[in-house]
């Protein structure tokens, strides 16, 4: 009969160290799956696609004020396709060039408000400001606002948006 | 019959025993109706436990159609409407009874050794029930919802180092979607409450274990010098738990949850516009117990500086009140007796106060 922990004290460390070593296993066996599925978004690639704007044409463009466009993404979120409705601000500079920003303060990604009698993007939120090139002029907001990658059609008209920001390594917003 | 089911009973397990061991243990005496919030708090989380149990028979996780479910509970179940109103009142009204039982316990210097650990269990159970509030806001699924999300996470993201992955599990991607709202789902029903079940129990078996350590007040007799340790354990008198602190405890938490079920049956819960992400002039809000530091983030600005409001601020604070026990080490219990504790303790509440009285007002810009 093996002896008890009271008779030797080397088997009482013998015990000790396999119900630590069982623990263990268990424990490690168990949080490899657990950490698996918490961390799987950081393995997962994002899923970037290509959608028509419209024409810019059909705008109507001003110089320096801002059209709000909505683009429908139909993205892969998951285990569905999903549509994500998102605002495009087409703004036209002096110059002629466009500009095509999202609509979301870069402080923490507040819906931003077009004030058109101050010719100010402002952030309900935490009171950051933009102007109309999307300079920040006030508030708490980190950079300038984000511009959406896009491509002009082969008519030079039609735009096409990516659900990206520009120079956004961080991949900050939404 | 009772007498015969009782002993059958305690033949086998002793149960009277158990009962009376439980029940017995001896309150100090002076300060009953303060000691009243530990229990309150203990029924209110029982309250949100069940409702929120029955609020699952009906609530689907996934975004537009969270809110759909939410609105189907609140106007077609039959009394939906209250237990979602209990639901959302009894969250905030447990948000606020941890708040002043902390400052209760803050100005009576009941943290003091040997209540340490104590302390830091109870600062576990505040930190996960504010995360429970918040997760519980976004679940709603309207549109304020969508927009704590993104800010929150947002937020998370400027913790050093981690803070992109922080955000990209918390939202299940890069983007607020589907995944998001099952995560919080998850969290909110499952791992919190776990979590606080599991620190109700140590939170109580210490108390059991360090035995009486009431108000200043409880020991206004004693003869037992102020630095002895000793002097904290012989209270003037006491009382047995039950059913003299249990009375009273019942009738505040009758009070209480009378004050919730009218909220709920009068006031309802609010559960707020579908969520419109092209909605052009729409200002999120962020509930009561937020805005304090909603308030904060507007004061930093630019690069390198926006970790003050995100991380460092509410961190260092949190961090402070969590390791208050092993800051302030003197013996001195009486508010009156240490009043650089006192003070500094009533300035902070003045400061929540106004920071969140003006991280309340409405900011949106005027719709020109």
């Amino acid at each position: 009969m093996a002896k008890s922990s009271e008779e030797s004290p080397s088997r009482r460390t013998f015990m000790m160290v396999v119900i630590g070593l069982i623990s263990t296993v268990i424990g490690i066996a168990l949080a490899v799956p657990i950490l698996g599925a918490v961390l799987n978004p950081l393995f997962r690639k994002r899923d970037i696609v290509w959608t028509k704007l419209g024409k810019i044409s059909d705008l109507n463009l001003k110089p320096l004020s801002p059209k709000f466009v909505p683009v429908y993404f139909r993205v892969k979120e998951g285990w569905s396709v999903n549509t994500l409705p998102r605002q495009v601000v087409v703004v036209k500079q002096v110059n002629g060039d466009l500009l095509f920003f999202s609509n979301q303060c870069t402080h923490l990604g507040c819906p931003l408000h077009w004030i058109a009698a101050r010719q100010k993007f402002l952030c309900p939120c935490h009171g950051g400001m933009f102007n109309a090139t999307g300079q920040v002029v006030g508030g708490p907001p980190p950079r300038p606002l984000y511009q959406w990658v896009h491509k002009f059609g082969k008519d030079k008209d039609t735009v096409y948006i990516q659900n990206k920001f520009k120079d956004n390594p961080k991949d900050r917003g939404i | 019959m009772f007498k015969q089911i009782q002993n059958w009973f305690d033949e086998r397990i002793g149960l009277t025993k158990v009962i009376e061991e439980f029940n017995g243990e001896r309150i100090p005496r002076r300060g009953g109706w303060a000691y009243t919030l530990g229990s309150l708090l203990a029924f209110l989380f029982t309250v949100q436990v069940v409702t929120g149990i029955f609020l699952l028979f009906y609530y689907v996780p996934y975004f537009p159609i969270a809110r759909n479910a939410t609105y189907f509970l609140k106007h077609h179940v039959v009394f939906g409407n209250i237990l979602l109103g209990i639901h959302l009142w009894g969250a905030f009204t447990m948000i606020f009874v941890i708040l002043i039982h902390m400052a209760r316990v803050y100005f009576s210097g009941a943290y003091k050794k040997p209540r340490e650990m104590q302390w830091i269990a109870g600062m576990v159970l505040f930190s996960v029930v504010t995360v429970l509030g918040l997760t519980g806001y976004m679940l709603v699924g309207n549109e304020n919802s969508w927009w704590t999300i993104n800010v929150l996470t947002n937020v998370a993201s400027h913790t050093p180092f981690i803070g992109g992955f922080i955000r990209e599990i918390a939202r299940g991607g890069t983007e607020t979607s589907v995944l998001t709202m099952q995560h919080i789902f998850a969290v909110h029903v499952w791992l919190l409450p776990l979590v606080v079940i599991m620190f109700i129990p140590i939170h109580l078996f210490l108390i059991r274990k360090t035995g009486h350590q009431g108000m200043a007040l409880e020991y206004k007799n004693s003869k037992i010098s102020e630095d002895d340790e000793k002097r904290w354990l012989k209270p003037d008198g006491t009382v047995p738990f039950f059913p003299d602190q249990f009375y009273k405890d019942m009738i505040v938490s009758l009070a209480v949850f009378a004050v919730i079920y009218i909220l709920a049956v009068v006031v309802g819960a609010p559960i707020g516009p579908m969520y419109r992400p092209l909605a052009l002039h729409f200002a999120p809000e962020a509930d009561w117990y937020f805005l304090a530091n909603e308030e904060l983030l507007k004061y930093f600005p630019g690069h390198g500086l926006i970790i003050f409001s995100t991380f460092l601020i509410p961190s260092i604070g949190f961090g402070i009140l969590f390791l208050l026990p092993f800051i302030d080490r003197t013996k001195e219990r009486s508010p009156f007796k240490r009043p650089a504790a006192t003070v500094l303790g009533i300035l902070f509440l003045l400061l929540l106060v106004y920071l969140t009285l003006i991280g309340g007002e409405p900011k949106a810009p005027a719709t020109v």
